[in-house]
């Protein structure tokens, strides 16, 4: 079953489509992959399902809802959850706030007006856990390692319990462990979430990838199992061959 | 609860016991010290209001004396009814004067109290309600929010002072009544009235330490650093920017309410750009992470005013001028940001750890 499917998707900046005609179905619970040279359009794919850019033309659907004009703030509601290129934590709050942050089940300013406090326990405990920052919750997050930093990131994705998580090169700047662990929680997350990662890391997309999307130009080039991928010649050509 | 909350609580203590019992105490209960101290206490209001705004999410209102000075005029709209009752028709003397002959439809709710009171609170926050939605929901931050709202305080303070038929232009309101508080006739130089603004003060501070100190403040404290990433987890960022600043659009409203009645009139300089400006320094020098930080700021600034201006009658803004450069460039966090640093070294000092590490900790923060 699909969760979303995203139909003849254009965005033009200038002269340029950044995407162009881009369509896809992703289905409820994998793990896909986005390839693809520097400029092929994927973090852009991304920030169109987002809501950070919007579409020329084109219509995104998720779960039956025509989401190609809602505000970023109203996707995320629906269930859609992003995670940066750039590890960004909230640097002055603590790692417990970053946390109750995230946990975003009810936006709304009543609703907020009457939490006072995080416990920590039930999920708050299980995702600090998961991600080893049980010990550090008073911490504040711009004290932390840069691993750390994209471990809380990760942390307050779990939290916020998206249906469906963007991810922008989530092993960035990992060490080879921290990229095995990542991989790890990837493939833990599979099933209850569906998961769509833009990565650079052949390693990591072995490890975690079901299905794989190659993009160039901002079009569609190849799409299949990442075996079927990496023996396509037109992949090679324009990108595993560099 | 952490320590540094802890040493929060401590000074919140400490700060209501002083103006609840030390301040009323140092002065001799004199009456005429006292109505100047409730003076410094009705301004820290404002301040505490600014601090909620500017401290916690990061908007800048340079228009906050034009929410103010609505509610001081408001206030001395009942008054001066109450003051006019015995003329014809009920009409204020500087209405007549203007060939005004019958009462304003828009001055008959203020012969109520209650109206009156409600409204103090109530057109501050509408106005700035609708300020914040066609602010906000353009998404327009920082200088931008400055600007407008500093554009804004001298358009109402030029059309406050151009309708002299209806707001006594240039001379303000002014030959008021006393206030009739469900009863008790208020004597702005009594210990009652004292009290009444010291509470008032107090009961902003709780109401502003509840907001900031609940998930909103949290979502606020995020929006200042990263607005757009607090948008990914599905918070109505102009939501929460429109409510707080609203919220602190009434509370400066009820800082003027009380304003004009401890200084008996109000006048368009309540709506100055001079007092705006006036505000963000208090807020500055006594910190804006901090609301009490920030009425504490308001009231030694004023009480440096009243002091200076006695001994250097010639120089005292000069000096004052020099101290709030000294401070900006030096304690750019204010009073709090000097006192939360104090108490975080003696917290690890205590802790044992070394003092090179407790320096690398304070320099990350």
């Amino acid at each position: 079953m699909n969760l979303m499917q995203i139909h003849n998707l254009t965005v033009q900046f200038g002269g340029l489509r950044a995407v162009n005609d881009l369509s896809l179905d992703v289905r409820r619970g994998e793990l896909l992959c986005l390839l693809g040279p520097n400029g092929a359009g994927k973090s852009t794919t991304l920030d169109l399902i987002c809501g950070k850019t919007r579409a020329t033309s084109g219509q995104i659907v998720f779960e039956g809802q025509d989401i190609t004009w809602l505000k970023e703030y109203k996707r995320a509601r629906c269930g859609i959850g992003r995670k940066f290129q750039v590890p960004s934590v909230f640097r002055e709050l603590t790692v417990l706030e970053n946390i109750e942050l995230a946990r975003s089940r009810n936006p709304g300013i009543l609703d907020s007006l009457r939490v006072f406090r995080t416990p920590i326990r039930g999920r708050v405990r299980e995702v600090l856990q998961i991600v080893g920052l049980i010990d550090m919750v008073d911490t504040r997050a711009g004290n932390l390692s840069h691993g750390q930093t994209q471990w809380l990131e990760i942390a307050m994705l779990l939290a916020q319990d998206s249906k469906l998580i963007l991810m922008d090169e989530p092993t960035a700047g990992m060490t080879i462990q921290e990229t095995l662990q990542t991989a790890a929680i990837f493939n833990s997350l599979k099933g209850d979430h569906t998961i769509i990662v833009v990565e650079h890391d052949m390693q990591f997309v072995r490890q975690v990838a079901e299905r794989v999307i190659v993009m160039n130009q901002g079009s569609l080039l190849a799409e299949g199992t990442i075996a079927g991928i990496e023996a396509d010649p037109r992949v090679k050509a324009v990108y595993l061959g560099h | 609860m952490n320590r540094n909350n802890r040493a929060d609580y401590l000074g919140h203590i400490v700060f209501i016991l002083a103006i609840l019992l030390g301040v009323p105490a140092l002065l001799g209960f004199d009456g005429f010290e006292l109505n100047t101290f409730a003076r410094y206490l009705s301004l820290a209001i404002v301040a505490s209001a600014l601090a909620l705004s500017w401290g916690t999410a990061g908007i800048l209102n340079l228009g906050q004396a034009a929410t103010f000075g609505i509610g001081a005029y408001v206030m001395a709209m009942h008054l001066k009814l109450v003051a006019s009752a015995g003329n014809p028709d009920g009409l204020p003397d500087f209405m007549g004067w203007n060939n005004v002959t019958s009462l304003p439809w828009f001055w008959l709710p203020f012969q109520s109290l209650t109206v009156t009171l409600i409204l103090g609170l109530a057109l501050p926050a509408l106005l700035a309600w609708a300020m914040g939605i066609f602010m906000f929901r353009a998404r327009i931050t920082g200088v931008f929010v400055a600007i407008i709202t500093l554009a804004f305080l001298v358009a109402l303070q030029l059309w406050f002072i151009e309708e002299q038929r209806f707001t006594g232009g240039q001379n303000g309101l002014t030959g008021l009544a006393p206030l009739d508080l469900f009863g008790w006739s208020v004597d702005t130089y009594s210990l009652g009235f004292y009290y009444l603004v010291a509470g008032c003060l107090i009961a902003a501070l709780v109401i502003g330490s509840l907001i900031v100190r609940s998930k909103v403040g949290l979502v606020l404290r995020a929006i200042r650093e990263d607005s757009q990433r607090v948008r990914y987890f599905g918070y109505d960022v102009a939501r929460y920017e429109t409510f707080v600043f609203s919220t602190s659009a009434a509370i400066a409203g009820w800082a003027g309410m009380l304003y004009a009645l401890v200084l008996e009139f109000a006048s368009p300089t309540y709506i100055g750009v001079a007092f705006s400006l006036a505000i963000v320094i208090w807020v500055a020098v006594g910190g804006r992470e901090s609301l009490v930080g920030a009425a504490v700021g308001a009231i030694l600034v004023n009480l440096a005013e009243g002091r200076l201006s006695d001994m250097f009658v010639e120089s005292w803004l000069l000096i004052l001028g020099v101290m709030f450069i000294l401070f900006v460039l030096f304690l750019p966090r204010g009073l709090y940001g000097l006192l939360r640093q104090g108490f975080g070294r003696i917290a690890r000092l205590r802790e044992g750890q070394g003092p090179k590490d407790a320096r690398a900790q304070e320099s990350a923060q």
